[in-house]
């Protein structure tokens, strides 16, 4: 079956006179192109509208510094994906401050790299437990290293210390050992960071000095959050990310 | 029933030298959509800066439209862009890909704001209209509202001199010979830009209506 061709039922709606008896009949008879010729129609009843109104330039420079930084929580919903007391970055809060937008380019410099040579290299173990809880705990042998990662500074391959995974009976304790963190004002705040890229966590500040201790959640490293991260955090009261990392690498 | 009236259209009779031209200048169009989507399908940074720019006034006018608060409507395009950026595998490159796209996903984000709205009225005012036939009756304003509003993205963002045409025949109601007379362009020509600028626009509206 042989319809009128579009151009033609467009002129139907159109110029009628230019149009010849053969297609005028032809849609009289044809139901889909009738309903396409009154879909045509309908169109000229909604044109007319007023001028479009554009978004501030802000809403611009919000969204982009979003897509730059996929950890300025892109995916709203998974802002907060492990109940922790200290969440991730909310997306209001990181849209809004212009801080966060401004410094996360240096905040995720080397997180591509960092997911790129785990996808090269393989996990071992914990790659082996990443999708079944089953497969996370071997049977038990108390405090023993299971992961372990070589921190850096991010501009270069400064060594900034190491931290290591520890498993003790049910729990799992992160030990962190920086050293050459700077003096920059404010406290050293330690995170793990999901190879995602879009998710992150607060373990604790350093309290004292550049070693510390932090409880992390069973099966937490397992989804991913492998990437250690010490950033420095100004006394603001914003609990989320400065966007200044100091220190990072990636526990395997 | 006349099944096979029509083997052949005389499409010809408008004029090969301008339905070529023409032919390229809708596909030049349809080019330009479709690989900048594919570019934001495959993680293109560059793609979703000009998809912000060639359609976020139409979702921050229509957000503003039907939310009716400039701060509202900032926060949904925002989430409306960032939101095509994390979920742009789930977009299928086409020339008419965009604007159904995007309304879809401001619609949801427009229907967040209201239910957080509607959540804070009732924590305010107990229950006394129905509040159904009031959220159904907004929901069908939106749909016209969303269609006036692609409609013009549609024809604004159209090159010359289909664009210009387009807005003298359908918003000035000015007739194909005026039309001809003003631009300067013979009549045909303005005839075939009228004709594929409305069936551009039909197919845009297309998306967006399913």
């Amino acid at each position: 079956m042989t319809h009128a061709d579009l151009d033609e039922l467009a002129a139907i709606v159109l110029h009628p006179h230019d149009v010849t008896d053969e297609v005028r009949d032809h849609v009289a008879s044809c139901p889909d192109c009738g309903t396409l010729v009154a879909s045509l129609a309908d169109v000229r009843r909604v044109a007319g509208a007023e001028a479009l109104v554009p978004a501030p330039e802000r809403v611009r420079e919000r969204v982009l510094a979003h897509v730059r930084a996929p950890v300025a929580a892109s995916q709203p919903h998974l802002a907060q994906p492990v109940s922790l007391p200290v969440g991730g970055p909310s997306l209001v809060a990181a849209g809004r401050r212009r801080r966060w937008a401004r410094d996360v380019p240096a905040w995720t410099a080397g997180l591509a790299a960092g997911v790129a040579l785990v996808a090269g290299l393989g996990l071992g173990r914990l790659a082996d437990g990443a999708d079944g809880p089953e497969a996370v705990d071997p049977p038990a042998a108390t405090d023993r290293v299971v992961a372990a990662a070589d921190l850096t500074a991010l501009d270069s391959d400064a060594s900034r210390g190491m931290a290591s995974a520890v498993r003790s009976d049910d729990s799992i304790t992160l030990r962190v050992s920086a050293s050459e963190l700077g003096d920059e004002d404010g406290f050293h705040e330690v995170w793990l960071i999901n190879v995602d890229g879009s998710r992150m966590v607060a373990l604790g500040v350093l309290a004292s000095g550049n070693d510390g201790e932090f409880d992390v959640p069973m099966g937490l490293i397992e989804k991913g959050y492998r990437i250690v991260d010490i950033s420095v955090e100004p006394d603001d009261g914003d609990p989320t990310h400065s966007g200044v990392s100091l220190a990072r690498g990636e526990l395997a | 029933m006349r099944a096979t009236a029509f083997p052949t259209l005389p499409r010809q009779r408008y004029g090969d030298d301008v339905v070529t031209g023409l032919t390229e200048f809708d596909e030049k169009l349809d080019d330009g959509v479709q690989s900048v989507a594919a570019r934001l399908v495959e993680g293109d940074e560059t793609a979703i800066e000009e998809i912000y720019d060639r359609w976020s006034a139409l979702v921050h006018t229509l957000a503003l439209r039907a939310l009716r608060d400039p701060h509202d409507a900032e926060d949904v395009t925002q989430l409306v862009f960032v939101a095509a950026w994390g979920s742009r595998h789930t977009l299928t490159p086409s020339p008419t890909a965009f604007p159904s796209w995007l309304i879809g996903i401001a619609r949801h984000k427009i229907a967040d704001v209201r239910a957080a709205r509607s959540r804070d009225a009732d924590r305010i005012a107990a229950v006394t209209a129905g509040p159904d036939a009031h959220v159904t009756t907004l929901e069908s304003a939106d749909g016209e509202i969303a269609d006036r509003l692609v409609v013009r993205q549609a024809v604004q963002q159209l090159p010359d001199p289909r664009r210009t045409i387009m807005f003298l025949a359908f918003w000035e109601q000015r007739s194909h010979a005026e039309i001809a007379e003003t631009t300067g362009l013979p009549l045909g020509t303005v005839k075939s830009h009228v004709r594929r600028g409305l069936i551009h626009i039909h197919q845009q509206l297309e998306g967006v209506r399913r």
